[in-house]
């Protein structure tokens, strides 16, 4: 039996092991579906102020919540296409890529790492609007923010699970601290969550202190 | 086996049901934010404005449109006024202008058209571009410089820098007299002007822009032009 094995064998004797690997699949398959519906609806409101200048999309409430005003910036268009588009794609294929996992289908090693690139670009991508929208833009629009919403989890789950399998390349301390990470998830994703809550309520203070 | 990968996702409690050090520092962190910010609100709650309203539920005529609030248009019988708060940088006051601008068109001297300056905060050129507009109602050109602002704003809107030499240009293209220009652009009286419009706006209950009031009552639930056409001709026809 080569040590290979012997340390399969104990990881996935791992109660966090079959944890994490399910928890993924969920977070794939949900937060898929959700980030392609918000993706899909950006692209029907995009379509429907194109046709008609004067349109105002659902998700434009007030000068803060707007999708309006932040569709027809170039922050949009990123990469010269309606970010939507991009959404669209990738969403698919996370949601498809947690149906699979959750029928049970093991995937090869390089089958991971390629969806944690995309997690990664995604997450990146996603930062970069969040500050866009409150720096610069000065509006958020909530079909954006699902997105935002859906993207961080897909990001945190898929890499903890990267490092969980890859962990034997790691120095010990990265270890270390992925374990700790792992254990505590939902807190990181909180902790995550809450960071920009409060850069969002910071932002937009004088708005939010009127609603009330 | 989908109901079991549910439970293990959510993996909130272990086999003696009880709840995870994970679960309980979530649940803190969550109760702790909720607690701060929820009191951070609650201390600052603002005063709320009083909201100017008639005997009839309507806001004050007087309070919509001041003496020297801007007119578009005037009607000869008075009976329809349509007012505007507006912020030259937003985008849904862009997406309107156009509707707007064809409403004037249609009706001409059959409604009055105000409009009132209401630039939000969170627009880094909206107060400045309030302060162009008004230099150059100073000098008689209020529509022009309305127009130029609404039909540039692609060109200026959503910019961190000031965009002073933007409208400067406007102003030029405009023909106005430059000093004088520059000179009400800078004057307090300018930003006092616009801080007027504002109040306004708060005591008749404005949040966002734009905000219209027909004959006194704010319109809701504007879905494009021919939703505020509609209300026009129905205050017309009564």
């Amino acid at each position: 039996m080569s040590a290979a094995t012997v340390e399969q064998h104990t990881e996935r004797g791992l109660p966090e092991q079959g944890f994490l690997s399910r928890a993924t699949a969920w977070i794939c398959t949900v937060g898929g579906v959700v980030g392609m519906l918000a993706a899909v609806m950006l692209i029907v409101e995009k379509i429907n102020l194109l046709a008609n200048r004067g349109y105002v999309p659902s998700c434009s409430i007030n000068p803060i919540l707007s999708c309006g005003s932040v569709m027809s910036t170039p922050q949009a268009e990123a990469f010269g296409i309606p970010n939507p588009l991009i959404g669209i794609a990738g969403f698919a294929v996370v949601t498809m890529i947690g149906v699979v996992l959750l029928a049970g289908v093991r995937l090869p090693g390089w089958f991971w790492l390629g969806l944690q690139a995309g997690a990664t670009f995604g997450v990146v991508f996603v930062h970069w609007l969040i500050y866009q929208s409150l720096y610069i833009i000065g509006a958020l629009c909530p079909y954006c923010m699902l997105v935002w919403a859906v993207a961080i989890p897909i990001f945190l789950y898929v890499t903890l699970r990267t490092l969980r399998q890859h962990g034997g390349a790691l120095p010990r301390s990265v270890r270390r601290a992925a374990a700790a990470a792992a254990s505590y998830h939902s807190l990181v994703l909180t902790a995550w969550y809450v960071i920009i809550s409060l850069a969002i309520l910071n932002r937009f203070w004088d708005y939010w202190i009127t609603l009330i | 086996m989908c109901a079991g990968g549910l439970i293990t996702l959510f993996h909130a409690a272990d086999e003696d049901g009880k709840m995870t050090r994970n679960t309980r520092l979530t649940l803190a962190l969550i109760a702790v934010v909720v607690l701060v910010v929820g009191g951070l609100l609650t201390v600052n709650r603002p005063d709320q404005p009083p909201v100017a309203t008639t005997d009839a539920g309507a806001i004050e005529p007087t309070v919509l449109a001041r003496e020297d609030s801007h007119r578009l248009s005037t009607a000869a019988d008075g009976k329809v006024t349509l007012v505007e708060f507006l912020d030259f940088e937003c985008e849904s006051c862009a997406a309107a202008y156009p509707a707007v601008k064809q409403i004037l068109a249609t009706y001409q001297d059959r409604i009055t058209f105000v409009v009132r300056y209401f630039p939000i905060p969170s627009h880094p050129n909206a107060e400045l571009a309030a302060r162009t507009a008004q230099a150059a109602a100073n000098q008689g050109r209020f529509s022009d410089m309305y127009i130029q602002l609404f039909e540039n704003q692609t060109s200026w809107g959503h910019k961190e820098q000031a965009q002073t030499e933007v409208f400067l240009g406007h102003a030029r293209t405009l023909g106005l007299d430059m000093s004088r220009f520059q000179r009400d652009l800078d004057d307090p009286a300018t930003a006092a002007r616009i801080g007027k419009d504002k109040a306004d706006g708060a005591a008749a209950g404005v949040q966002g822009t734009p905000t219209f009031f027909l004959n006194g009552r704010q319109l809701t639930d504007l879905r494009g032009q021919d939703d505020l056409v509609a209300a026009i001709d129905d205050a017309l026809a009564r």
